[in-house]
């Protein structure tokens, strides 16, 4: 009997818990119109209102509630920099009262692909797609017939793909960054930086840096590309200033990084590399890690975090400090280049990328030529959108 | 007494035949595998890098053991259940979040907030969180006689979920969590004591002495209650168990709640160790947890296990890992000999229960 109670009681609350769900997610287009149309009617305008009014009239046979949506596919909400960019382009569709549904693919492209077939038989007028599988074309082509097949347009972000395979279809474009132009400029960054603080950094006076270079992932283009300009273009700078290259701090590691085993490019893994490498290489051996590069500002903080807890990079200033470079211009990294214990990062623009990606969406739903209103510095041939990267060394 | 023990053993090993002593040779020698591997990779990583065998780095060991201990502790319990936890990594990422999001100076989860809450308080809501997750877990194995596999699955992705909208609230937007609190973080990863050294000193972190406490708590827990028997009776045999008169359900029901206030520990101590708290937190900690405990020796078996055998088997991954990175072993080679270190792991195990029966 008591069983029977408890698996009612588990049936009843998954059943409330998916007419929760089915509230906020499923129909999203019909509540997010509403809600967003909802202030904008009070606020002015009633063109706007007209405008709402009018929308479900052109949306054709397809469902009315669905009229106009656009469907947005994150690779993981689990990635902070990408959940920037939701929180930035949620906002900004919020603001222009365009109706959306987010969804997370999880880091399968299998779920994304699938999700994207829900999406198009939904009835979406628009697909933003942060691929999971990057740079692969067989993968993009798919999601392009499928586009294709529904005659909407889609928009790829952040996640490289093929310029032949977007630059096939009139409708597809590609909001990304210069992926090697992150790995560049931090190289170039740590270049200048070194240069100006040579001695201090050298702190057993070799002559030499020796430094760490924390990977995120294998097999990623943008983590191979970091990895390998990080260093190249501060070795660069270097050499053309007289000074000995970078040497990896450990000689028999032919690699020169150490790589996140997860692929998660996480915190946790650079602290506990370095932590291990810390109790090998220190100040009093003279053999001390003079510089950290990190693919990314979660690797530069737990990296930071490490050589704290060896009484290195202290908030109070107290201590020496290795310096530690990342990317992406995390809170969390700027909260530590303000106080010192990080040297400087890369930013990676999300709310740029929102709003071009808002505006391109924008610009299809009114048949206005894509790239209108879109900086046109950063427009790169038909297919894609440069979004620029910034060093960023405090404010 | 000791001396008469060992001639007594001597003797009788003398009596036996030829092949018969082979066969104990071996049983000896693959029953105590584990220890022999430890003993031999530790012998080589010594020879090729002799900094392995340095103070530093044996301090450094030890923390990083230390740090997987209390995880490790709480996913034993529910082996020796013959069942398992997959939703270990997340409650550890839920918790850390949490702790990272009060003990903080920044309160963007919470923008309300102005000063961090007591540590204690802290503690105890995360540790009640991780509970809670147990309960459902346990309850859910208990009372609906489902597999631990897919309970665990079930609470993995609602944790996760969880984690996500706890992350995008106030005006921290799924960032990472960081800037705790000064008092947080020496709690955990203060300095416990120094050893001085020829060239400076080694400072051991706080969090070891916690996870000595856990260790022996937990030890304390499985051999010394009648809660840690009845834990014992119903994974070697649920329905003798239950006709001797131990409560079954309420048995798992518990395993399953102390494992998620372990996996809480984890998490409160992961978030100082790391300073950072974000959506990956944890992810995938329990499959480290889970190998530990199986070269611990124990069994999925079920019914058997020591808390000394889980200490070995996170130590024994733990040594295995930077002893690899002193020797600057190619990365892709760490997940292959990850993965035959669990599986001779496993077969040695299986072995000895098979000559049992």
């Amino acid at each position: 009997m008591k069983k029977k109670i408890a698996l009612f009681l588990v049936a009843a609350m998954t059943v409330a818990s998916l007419a929760a769900c089915g509230n906020s997610a499923e129909p999203a287009a019909a509540p997010a119109e509403e809600e967003a149309a909802a202030p904008e009617q009070e606020e002015a305008a009633p063109a706007e209102t007209e405008a709402e009014a009018e929308a479900p009239a052109e949306g054709e046979a397809a469902a009315p509630a669905d009229a106009g949506s656009v469907a947005v596919f994150y690779y993981t909400y689990g990635d902070t920099y990408i959940s920037s960019v939701r929180a930035a382009l949620d906002a900004t569709f919020d603001a222009a009262g365009v109706a959306y549904q987010d969804y997370d693919s999880n880091n399968s492209q299998t779920t994304q692909t699938e999700q994207i077939d829900t999406a198009i038989a939904q009835g979406a007028k628009v697909l933003v797609v942060n691929q999971v599988d990057t740079g692969s074309d067989d993968t993009t082509k798919n999601i392009i017939e499928k586009a294709t097949a529904a005659n909407i347009p889609v928009i790829f972000f952040n996640r490289s793909v093929g310029e032949e395979v977007v630059s096939a279809y009139d409708k597809a474009v590609f909001v990304g960054t210069d992926y090697e132009m992150a790995g560049h400029m931090q190289g170039e960054m740590i270049g200048n930086y070194l240069v100006e603080n040579y001695d201090t950094i050298d702190l057993n006076g070799d002559g030499v840096i020796s430094y760490v270079m924390f990977k995120g992932q294998e097999g990623n283009a943008e983590a191979d590309a970091r990895t390998q300009y990080g260093v190249e273009d501060a070795d660069a700078i270097l050499t053309a200033a007289g000074k000995e290259a970078l040497s990896f701090y450990d000689s028999n590691n032919s690699n020169k990084y150490l790589v996140d085993q997860g692929g998660a490019w996480s915190a946790a893994a650079a602290t506990d590399y370095l932590q291990t490498a810390l109790s090998q290489y220190s100040e009093a051996n003279s053999n001390m890690i003079e510089l950290v590069i990190a693919n990314n500002d979660e690797m530069a903080i737990g990296a930071v975090t490490a050589l704290q807890n060896a009484g290195y990079n202290l908030e109070d200033g107290s201590a020496t400090v290795i310096p530690v470079f990342g990317v992406d211009a995390t809170d969390a990294a700027k909260e530590a280049i303000g106080k010192g214990t990080m040297i400087g990062t890369i930013k990676q623009d999300a709310e740029g990328m929102a709003n071009t990606i808002a505006q391109i969406t924008q610009n299809f739903q009114s048949g206005a030529d894509k790239f209108a209103d879109v900086d046109a510095a950063n427009v790169v041939g038909t297919w894609r959108v440069n979004i620029p990267y910034a060093t960023y060394t405090g404010e | 007494m000791a001396e008469n023990k060992i001639k007594a053993k001597e003797q009788a090993f003398k009596e036996l035949s030829s092949k018969d002593k082979t066969k104990k040779i071996t049983d000896l020698l693959l029953n105590n595998a584990m220890y022999i591997i430890i003993i031999l990779a530790v012998i080589y990583i010594s020879i090729k890098v002799p900094a392995f065998l340095k103070l530093p780095s044996i301090v450094n060991v030890i923390s990083l053991t230390a740090a997987k201990l209390p995880i490790a502790l709480g996913i034993g319990g529910c082996i020796v259940l013959t069942g398992t936890d997959i939703s270990a990594g997340r409650v550890v990422g839920l918790t850390a979040c949490i702790s990272a999001s009060l003990l903080t100076t920044t309160f963007k989860v919470f923008p309300d907030m102005t000063s961090a809450p007591p540590i204690i308080v802290v503690l105890l809501t995360i540790i009640v969180a991780g509970g809670l997750v147990g309960f459902v877990n346990g309850f859910s194995v208990a009372k609906f006689k489902l597999h631990p596999f897919i309970v665990t699955l079930s609470t993995q992705l609602i944790v996760y979920g969880i984690i996500l909208m706890y992350l995008m609230r106030g005006t921290n937007n799924g960032q990472t969590l960081s800037g705790l609190t000064d008092g947080y973080r020496s709690l955990i990863t203060g300095t416990l004591f120094s050893i001085p050294t020829a060239t400076g000193s080694v400072a051991v972190p706080k969090y070891v002495l916690y996870s000595i406490l856990l260790v022996i708590l937990m030890w304390v827990i499985w051999n010394k209650t009648t809660f840690g028997k009845n834990m014992f009776a119903v994974g070697s045999n649920e329905e003798a168990a239950n006709v001797s008169g131990v409560n079954v359900s309420k048995t798992i029901i518990m395993v399953f709640v102390l494992a998620g206030m372990m996996y809480a520990v984890t998490g409160f101590l992961d978030g100082a160790r790391i300073a950072s708290a974000n959506a990956n937190t944890g992810l995938n900690y329990e499959c480290d947890a889970i190998a530990a405990c199986v070269i611990g020796g124990v069994s999925f078996v079920g019914g058997i296990g020591r808390i000394s055998g889980i200490v070995v088997g996170v130590l024994l991954l733990q040594i295995i890992f930077t002893g690899l990175n002193f020797l600057a072993v190619d990365a892709n080679m760490l997940y292959i000999i990850k993965g035959l270190i669990i599986l001779i792991a496993c077969a040695i195990d299986m072995r000895k229960y098979l000559v049992k029966k």
